[in-house]
């Protein structure tokens, strides 16, 4: 009897305990930017295929009817597939109008996620994401 | 037995002790781990599916594994003590109570041999280390298995005879420096109630457990070793004289001789228990293999000969190739030649099995050097994925320690487990009733150096994190 009581005990705390970290991770889980869905992104790299060391990304950047999107801040930040490595970033600079170009220092070999932080002039800030896969060893 | 007379203790340490001691030990070190196991669940559920942001992939490839064979090394199997899936499945148990026993044919290591070896598939198959989603899916997985399990099957079949984790932790805690053992054995002669297997019972109703005893079936004056010891304490609670303690030993040292073991019976007659060990340590190389450079060439070319495009045929012929093809034709030249060469009169087969665990500490040492990588050159990524997963903004700083300096640390490793294994191979040899004995340790100690010279090769690659198809189509 006392065996129950206890067992019902530990199970209301941990039903309790379990809940609140619920809570605090679905909030933590929540989306912190919205994309637009009318605004294209391509991107361009070179040398193929990509190896270890500098990688040049071109970026294009154009709105539902074509037309490029000019002076929108751009950064790039890379991660490797595998958990447990630090992100790289990189600036983006205009070229020419609606181009944006960015030399990446790739440091391991494998594939790549690239997540473009895009901010427009008057307008929400995006992310878009492409990916650099089989990148040789240098 | 291995322990010398007068053995460290950890049961006596101050502090440390007293808390391990303490009846509800095992559930305050399992409720964190429950907890964590959740928020990863949800993280890797609904939150940012790119690996390395999720508390799921982050904490389960780079921190749980390392953190584990660490543990392993260091102390024992310490993380099955605190294995939150017990603790969902002991809260069930108060609900439900199972009745039957788990199936005669299924009582030994076969089905968690295949569980493990599909485990290191899908990894590979489905690239689990870059999915958050799929992560999250297999740690659910696990607690519906232990849960399911053990709530229709009495005592404890999941860890027994069904988990691969704790399958792995069996293997490598041969070459921990602590295990569960009886502190003087005069007094369990003496002992009339045989507590720390029958559990205590209700004096008024003699069928009423209060305290359970060893649900894995190891009777502690009999047991050897830490295979299937749990680390759960139960016969340190039961036993009525507190003559159970966690006790040091020299490590391995379990492997170098082969004697009735409680629960177990003898090793050198359990086939299932020897072909978990080759595969776990072949299944080390085979786990590092798919880390570097010349897998992609390898699984190219397999896809060519073979004349396919999919992942699936390919992974199964190298995972047939490594888990099969190589052990078979290893262990098998070298029985032959125990036999042959080094005069052993046993068959060719036992003499396979006895000497299999030879390669326990070389496995583990591949496992630790592999796991060790990664988990201390991501050792400090658990604060930015945690603050993320929290809703803060992450920072990025040294990731951990410089890859360089952690390969000199991987070839210890790998060393370590080459010199384990070579005692190991020289006790086992030296006590054979053979012709040559020297000759034999000379077969096997051959074959755990071509074994970590495969390692050491391995380690030496340039690594490639990929989660595509692996150079296939």
């Amino acid at each position: 009897m006392q065996l129950c009581v206890e067992a019902r005990a530990v199970a209301r705390s941990s039903c309790l305990i379990a809940l609140c970290f619920c809570i605090v991770f679905v909030h933590g889980c929540r989306r912190a930017n919205e994309t637009l869905s009318d605004l294209k992104l391509t991107h361009e790299v070179s040398p193929q295929p990509p190896r270890v060391g500098q990688v040049r990304v071109t970026l294009g950047l154009r709105d539902s009817s074509g037309k490029p999107v000019t002076r929108a801040g751009l950064s790039i930040e890379g991660y490797m597939t595998h958990p447990g490595m630090k992100p790289i970033a990189a600036s983006v600079v205009e070229s020419e109008p609606g181009r944006y170009v960015s030399v990446i220092d790739i440091s391991m070999a494998g594939d790549w996620v690239f997540i473009v932080h895009i901010q427009l002039p008057g307008r929400v800030s995006m992310d878009r994401q492409f990916e650099i896969k089989g990148v040789l060893p240098a | 037995m291995f322990q010398p007379h007068n053995s460290f203790d950890l049961l006596r340490v101050p502090i440390v002790g007293t808390l391990l001691r303490h009846k509800h030990s095992r559930t305050l070190l399992q409720i964190p781990l429950f907890l964590i196991s959740l928020a990863m669940i949800l993280h890797g559920l609904f939150g940012p599916q790119l690996a390395p942001q999720n508390l799921a992939t982050t904490y389960t490839w780079v921190h749980f594994r390392g953190a584990l064979v660490f543990v392993l090394l260091l102390a024992g199997n310490f993380f099955c003590l605190a294995c939150p899936f017990m603790l969902v499945r002991n809260l069930a148990r108060k609900f439900f109570r199972p009745v039957r026993n788990w199936p005669r044919s299924l009582r030994n290591k076969w089905l968690s041999l295949g569980l493990f070896v599909t485990l290191l598939f899908v990894y590979e198959w489905l690239d689990l280390w870059s999915s958050p989603w799929w992560t999250a899916w297999l740690i659910v997985a696990y607690f519906a298995g232990a849960l399911l399990i053990d709530a229709v099957f009495k005592h404890a079949t999941f860890c027994k005879f069904v988990c691969p984790i704790g399958q792995f932790n069996f293997v490598a805690s041969t070459a921990s420096p602590l295990e569960v053992a009886v502190r003087d054995h005069s007094v369990c002669t003496a002992c009339a109630t045989k507590d720390c297997i029958r559990g205590v019972r209700e004096p008024a109703a003699p069928l009423v457990v209060i305290q359970r005893g060893c649900e894995l079936a190891l009777f502690q004056p009999r047991k050897v070793g830490n295979v299937d010891c749990t680390f759960c304490l139960d016969c340190v609670q039961a036993c009525p004289h507190d003559n159970v303690g966690i006790m040091s030993r020299v490590p391995a040292g379990e492997l170098t001789t082969d004697p009735m073991r409680s629960g177990l019976g003898i090793f050198s007659r359990r086939k299932d228990l020897a072909a978990l060990v080759v595969v776990f340590t072949f299944g080390a190389l085979l786990n590092a293999f798919g880390m570097v450079s010349p897998v992609y060439a390898l699984e190219s070319w397999v896809a060519r000969v073979l004349g396919v495009s999919r992942e699936f045929p390919v992974l199964g012929f190298v995972f047939g190739l490594f888990l099969v093809v190589e052990p078979l034709l290893l262990i098998g030249v070298a029985a032959w030649l125990t036999r042959v060469w080094g005069g052993s009169r046993e068959a060719i087969v036992a003499v396979a099995v006895r000497y299999s665990y030879v390669l326990a500490p070389l496995g583990f040492g591949i496992w630790l050097a592999h796991y060790g990588f990664h988990f201390l050159t991501g050792l400090y990524t658990i604060v930015p994925v945690t603050l993320g997963a929290l809703g803060m903004q992450p920072h990025w700083g040294t990731p951990g320690l410089a890859p360089n300096v952690v390969q000199v640390v991987e070839f210890g490793f790998v060393v370590l487990g080459l010199f384990g294994s070579l005692l190991v191979g020289y006790s086992i040899a030296m006590t054979e009733k053979a012709e040559h004995p020297s000759r034999i340790f000379t077969v096997w100690a051959l074959v755990v150096m071509i074994m970590a010279a495969g390692a050491i090769w391995l380690m030496s690659q340039p690594m490639e994190m990929r989660a595509v198809s692996l150079g296939v189509g």
